[in-house]
């Protein structure tokens, strides 16, 4: 086996480094036009998962959990604020995967799973879910049924009685709080003892706003002040 | 009862979903079986069996009264057709729109007839499983379902061996609430099975595969309501009430300037004689637009009023029927607030599942933002084109294809007060506070 001489040269490997690298710094950036241009990307190639802000700021995730049911290893889960303004859970960095795995293997095995991201959800007495979850037969096609069931007894779903849910019933945490977070009925925070009073009058607050922007809208008075 | 007021119609015009004279007690099953109530079901059994009664609804011409008038029939086949071990059969009654009524004075007013008709469309497809689904605000619409539910079982109508011995038909009333979103029809099997409100691509449709798998058929309550009507009266003299593409009557919400109330039309009426159920604009008034079809309705002029009320000629003029909501504005309504605030309803409510869904409706309902504060951008009228035929052409669920009507028919047929709005930022009804306006009246 023949070797390239200049690769026995001490601190020859470091300077070639060096070189790549400023080779690298004046080459012109790459901005593929994708979809129209598709980079060749090696078949294993699963680039690194990250969240993204739109031109205002904002974060671009709707926490739909869609990504986090897609995941065949659930090493993705989501935290941020949801589409109700709502912060919620966390994001587990591409760098700690491989602590994400062994945490999920922990929660298919149905222990609780130690998460410090939840610890300031805690402290509501699960007793009320198993209860709860007895009366429907422990059957996750209830589930928006023992949802509603929770929030009458808790006044809200607290975070602790969803991962209960989830832990006895069997079914992922991210399901449980992707169906939660989409009907308008179901919160996630005890309502203020004030705003309770003004949600009881206002059951339908986003139907009661459409109707009056649209009566607003209609008898030509404009807007705020009609 | 509903506080819901009834629109008289001219006398010539057929009354198939709302009787004629209100009954004292709607859930009379009596009184309600002298009328005539589950005379259609016994046919079926007896003398139609299955196919006949598919057959019989084929001929009719039937087209569902959901909103987006699919053939009736071609759902109960393709639901039979699936081998399946079981089948089930949904009425949605959630009523979504918020400003229209039609369907909740239907479930108050003639609940045997949309329960016979659950019971006619289980037996015809061999479902053993049928739900109302209803809102769970609802409290007399409810108590009225329930009530009624009971009596028809206890009738022998439902229930146990209801189709013969062995052959049952599991009735049962459910209530979900929510989301706007929950009246169409994946969706509301979705929250049914008690999971998250987003639709489902389509193929495989509901009708083959549904509830938790199985083959089901989700009806609109007046499309389950005609039913019985059908059998009873025959196909032919269906199909000549209303129009020849889509016969029959359909509910509509009408509200205008001396009225507001449900109507039962024949479907193919003018778009005037709909609007003028509930008066003119008269005076000093001048009628400037119709918004039809409910929140994601299209928002029509005054010389568009001849256009037929039928599924085609609607969507052709930019409208559709949707929830049956017909609302007059007269010339103190402006197009571009009236659109904004129709479009920001349904961003609001998109589920969230897609692209167009998520991205494509907020930025839509922006660019109608923009217009009504006076900030629009150059361009802004292109790209409302560009993104509304975007969303159409790659949209997972109607929702956000009907999202679009708002602006593109006020686009269509206002253009010019579009445009009062995006060069000059001025507003020719006064409603909007266009930016140089606004930042005076901060003061
Ligand atoms: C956004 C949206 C909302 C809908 N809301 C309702 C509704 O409130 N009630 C209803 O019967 N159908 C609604 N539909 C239509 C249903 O998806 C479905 O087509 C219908 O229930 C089928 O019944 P049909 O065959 O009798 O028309 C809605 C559709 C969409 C896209
Ligand atoms: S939660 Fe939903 S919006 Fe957020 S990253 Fe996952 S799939 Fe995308
Ligand atoms: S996919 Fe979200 S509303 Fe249609």
């Amino acid at each position: 086996m023949s070797m390239n001489p200049i690769r026995l040269v001490p601190g020859s490997g470091m300077v070639r480094g060096m070189a790549l690298t400023l080779r690298r710094f004046f080459e012109p950036k790459a901005t593929i036009r994708y979809p129209e241009v598709r980079a060749d990307i090696p078949p294993k190639f699963r680039g690194r998962l990250q969240l993204l802000y739109d031109e205002y700021g904002t974060l671009k995730c709707e926490t739909c959990f869609q990504c986090a049911q897609a995941c065949p290893i659930e090493c993705i889960d989501m935290g941020g604020m949801d589409t109700k303004g709502r912060f919620h859970v966390h994001w587990g960095a591409a760098e700690t995967y491989g602590e994400r795995r062994e945490e999920s293997a922990l929660r298919r095995s149905g222990r609780t799973v130690p998460d410090p991201a939840y610890d300031h959800f805690e402290g509501v007495d699960v007793g009320a879910v198993d209860d709860i979850l007895e009366g429907f037969d422990h059957d996750p096609a209830h589930l928006l049924a023992i949802l509603e069931a929770t929030q009458a007894h808790y006044g809200y779903l607290p975070v602790g009685a969803l991962k209960r849910i989830s832990q006895v019933t069997g079914t992922w945490y991210a399901q449980i709080y992707g169906t939660a977070s989409f009907y308008g009925h179901l919160r996630f925070e005890p309502p203020a003892l004030l705003e309770q009073a003004a949600a009881m009058a206002a059951r339908r607050p986003a139907e009661q706003a459409f109707l009056a922007g649209l009566g607003a809208s209609l008898s030509g008075g404009g807007g705020d002040d009609a | 009862m509903t506080d819901v007021t009834i629109l008289p119609t001219p006398r010539s015009w057929p009354a198939i979903l709302l009787p004629g004279k209100d009954a004292a007690d709607p859930t009379d099953l009596e009184a309600a079986m002298a009328a005539g109530a589950f005379a259609g079901l016994r046919l079926a059994l007896r003398d139609l069996g299955a196919t006949g009664t598919t057959a019989a609804i084929g001929a009719s011409g039937l087209r569902g009264r959901g909103g987006a008038g699919f053939s009736s029939a071609d759902k109960w086949r393709a639901a039979s057709a699936t081998p399946a071990s079981s089948r089930v059969v949904v009425a949605n009654g959630y009523g979504a729109d918020p400003s229209s009524a039609t369907d909740r004075v239907l479930m108050e007013r003639n609940p045997y007839a949309i329960i016979e008709g659950l019971a006619i469309a289980a037996f015809a497809i061999g479902a053993d499983e049928a739900i109302i689904a209803v809102r769970a605000d609802a409290g007399a619409t409810i108590r009225i379902l329930k009530t009624a539910v009971g009596a028809a079982q206890d009738a022998g109508f439902v229930g146990l061996d209801a189709f013969g011995p062995g052959h049952h038909l599991d009735l049962s009333v459910r209530t979900v609430q929510g989301a706007y979103l929950l009246g169409e029809e994946t969706i509301l099997l979705k929250a049914l099975e008690g999971k998250r409100g987003q639709p489902e691509q389509r193929p495989p449709h509901p009708a083959t595969r549904g509830l938790r798998g199985l083959p089901t058929v989700v009806h609109n309550v007046q499309t389950l309501a005609t039913i019985p009507w059908i059998v009873v009266n025959g196909p032919e003299a269906f199909a000549r009430i209303g129009a020849a593409e889509c016969p029959g009557t359909i509910l509509v919400q009408v509200r205008g300037p001396e009225a507001s109330g449900v109507a039962e039309i024949p479907l193919g009426t003018s778009l005037r004689d709909v609007a003028a159920l509930a008066g003119t604009p008269t005076g000093a008034r001048k009628l400037k637009a119709v918004l039809v079809g409910g929140p994601s309705g299209g928002i029509l002029p005054p010389d568009a009023l001849d256009v037929p009320y039928t599924f085609a000629a609607l969507r052709a003029a930019g409208a559709h029927i949707g929830s049956g909501s017909v609302i007059v504005a007269d010339d103190r309504a402006c197009i571009v607030d009236l659109a904004r605030v129709l479009t920001r309803y349904c961003a609001d409510e998109a589920c969230g599942k897609t692209i167009p869904c998520r991205i494509g409706t907020r930025r839509l309902s922006e660019i109608g933002d923009r217009l009504a504060a006076g900030t629009s951008r150059a361009g802004d009228l292109d790209l409302l084109t560009d993104l509304a035929a975007d969303i159409v052409g790659s949209a997972l669920c109607d929702h956000e294809r009907l999202t679009t009507l708002p602006l593109v028919s006020g686009m269509r047929y206002f253009r010019a007060e579009l445009d009062e709005h995006l060069e000059r930022g001025s507003c020719p009804a006064g409603v909007c506070h266009p930016i140089a306006m606004a930042a005076s009246a901060t003061h």
